[in-house]
């Protein structure tokens, strides 16, 4: 046996430690960046679910005519955007797989700052007063998806940033790992609950 | 919901995150929840059946004080015992990077997790140091709370991100109705002042108050000041003045039933903390009970105080400005009052009630999340390479 051989070995058996090792650290990464992407997209559909839960809850409370005819007024306009917004994008449709907001931002800010201005302390109270249970469900359900909606997009954007961090690993870039998917972008807007309804 | 909750310090010893992990765990299960708790504790010990221990917690020196933490092989396997035989929809870890049960928790967690940061100790090194190990498994992390503003503001310097506050709770009905103890209730003559805390942890500033009552004590020469909490003050009344020392009863560690009833009794209560506190879940307690409440103007008790509005703030370590605050309170009646009705409609807002509803709207916005990538399969590695398009295209 040459000396010539044994390098031969040495050196393949090195070469293929090397490439077991790249392979698993490759698939790891995959999963790993698979897992984040599931992340976020669980986190952006429960956003939605939440965000059209408010919206709908809104439009029935606007509906109920337990308000003056303004702020009923105000309130269905602002929440049908929501809806229409919702129906006209729908997220299984999306190419991008449920991981952008499709512009909805401003619609959204929009709910917030008119039901912050409606629901003021006084008006829930007369609400409140009425011992109407329809209209008491509306007030809990808005409030309810309202608290959601601050939790669900906190929980997104922090997953956002997992995988952003993830993708910007030149292994990551290199070997194209994230595939297609397109990169989550965070999602800004006034989430803020009417004073009167945070509790 | 099944939940599974771990806590990574001894269950047995009394601590802030202990006592949230179990009032969290009552709250649930009053509710009709099905909970489990993961912490170390001595098996000897009287437990609650909620409770299932993973070994006994040594003491050990992490991040600049003594905790009494657990870790090992053994461990370990009873938490994956624990995970497999729980069946939960949600795994809650309460300090996560913590060197303890709830990391290890983390890191074999296949469940949909929820983790809670309580600590504002800015020593976190082993955080940074760490990092690339941990980093991994915090992924796994769907949801991120924290108790204050400051909590979140260590994650946010530390492992970055965002972060949602749930205060720390507080049963705020048990101190509103806990019962009087005339021997604590203070006089116009003999008015009372309590502090609540381990006499002998500096930060907890019994030596402010100590060099503050002198002055308190020529205003209003009959003032009590009683100390409830464990640990030995000799070391710090023989140094104080000795008309301080005189005026100053000791009470030892007190029961619950006892520190609510105190905290009803008193004219007000002191918190003259130094630091490292990321709550300050004894001023809530105070608010519940009704007690006056003057503490320093440290920035988690500021905001606890709705900026001092529902309560006294005096200039941290400053034995004059405590004095300052105290001989006002106890000078004005009215000022006692107000406080009083302030700090009880203030401590609302800390009512396990609603804060357990916060949570609980978590794990459900968690698992909505999670239900949404399971309806969308293929899922996993696998998914992918039969696909070919991995996330791409409708499914």
């Amino acid at each position: 046996m040459s000396p010539l051989d044994i390098d031969v070995l040495q050196v393949t058996t090195f070469v293929v430690i090397a490439l077991i090792a790249v392979a698993w650290y490759l698939s790891y990464a995959a999963a790993r960046l698979d897992r984040l992407h599931a992340k976020v997209e669980g986190a952006m559909s429960a956003l939605d679910a939440q965000l059209v839960r408010r919206a709908e809850a809104t439009l029935e409370l606007a509906n109920s005519g337990a308000l003056d005819p303004a702020t009923a007024l105000l309130l269905a306009d602002a929440a049908t955007d929501s809806v229409e917004r919702t129906t006209e994008h729908p997220l299984a449709e999306d190419l991008l797989d449920g991981q952008h907001f499709g512009g909805r931002e401003q619609v959204e800010s929009t709910l917030t700052e008119v039901l912050g201005l409606t629901l003021t302390p006084e008006v829930l109270a007369r609400l409140r007063a009425q011992d109407d249970e329809l209209v008491e469900d509306s007030v809990e359900r808005i409030a309810a998806s309202a608290l959601r909606v601050r939790m669900a997009r906190r929980f997104h954007n922090d997953a956002v940033r997992e995988v952003r961090r993830v993708r910007a690993k030149w292994a990551v870039r290199v070997f194209r790992l994230a595939g297609h998917a397109a990169l989550p972008e965070r999602v800004e807007f006034d989430d803020d609950l009417p004073p009167a309804l945070a509790r | 919901m099944r939940i599974g909750m771990v806590c990574p310090y001894s269950f047995d010893v009394p601590g802030g995150v202990q006592f949230h992990v179990r009032d969290l765990a009552e709250v649930f299960l009053a509710e009709g929840h099905e909970v489990s708790v993961l912490a170390p504790a001595d098996e000897d010990a009287d437990l609650p059946p909620y409770l299932v221990s993973c070994g006994r917690a040594v003491p050990v020196r992490y991040n600049g004080s003594v905790a009494r933490l657990t870790f090992g092989p053994v461990t370990s396997s009873r938490v994956t015992r624990w995970l497999e035989t729980g069946g939960f929809d949600v795994v809650h870890l309460h300090e996560p990077v913590t060197p303890s049960v709830s990391l290890m928790a983390l890191w074999a967690a296949e469940e949909p997790v929820v983790a809670t940061f309580h600590t504002s100790t800015v020593r976190s090194r082993a955080m940074h140091a760490a990092s690339p190990l941990l980093r991994p498994s915090l992924e796994k992390i769907r949801a991120r709370i924290a108790v204050s503003e400051d909590a979140a503001s260590t994650v946010h310097r530390h492992l970055g991100g965002d972060t949602y506050v749930v205060p720390n709770g507080v049963h705020v009905d048990r101190f509103a109705t806990a019962p009087l103890r005339p021997d604590w209730q203070g006089s116009p003559e003999r008015p009372t002042l309590a502090f609540l805390g381990r006499v002998d942890e500096p930060r907890k500033g019994l030596d402010v108050l100590l060099r503050a009552l002198p002055a308190v004590l020529d205003a209003r020469p009959g003032t009590r000041l009683l100390v409830a909490g464990p640990g030995d003050p000799d070391p710090l009344l023989r140094h104080a003045d000795p008309r301080a020392a005189a005026a100053t009863e000791v009470l030892g560690a007190v029961s619950d039933d006892d520190k609510q009833s105190l905290l009803r009794s008193v004219d007000a209560y002191v918190a003259p903390h130094l630091g490292g506190e990321s709550f300050g879940i004894v001023l809530v307690e105070a608010m519940a009970a009704g007690a006056p409440v003057v503490a320093s103007d440290l920035a988690a008790f500021a905001r606890v105080l709705d900026g001092g509005r529902t309560g006294v703030l005096h200039a941290a370590g400053h034995a004059g400005s405590l004095a300052d605050a105290l001989v006002r309170v106890l000078a004005d009646d009215a000022l006692r009052m107000s406080l009083r009705a302030a700090g009880g409609e203030r401590a609302r807002v800390f009512d396990w009630r609603p804060v357990s509803r916060q949570v609980m709207a978590v794990y459900e916005t968690v698992l909505e999340g999670v239900r949404a990538d399971l309806a969308e399969s293929p899922r996993g590695l696998w998914g992918r390479l039969v696909r070919g398009a991995p996330e791409g295209g409708p499914t």
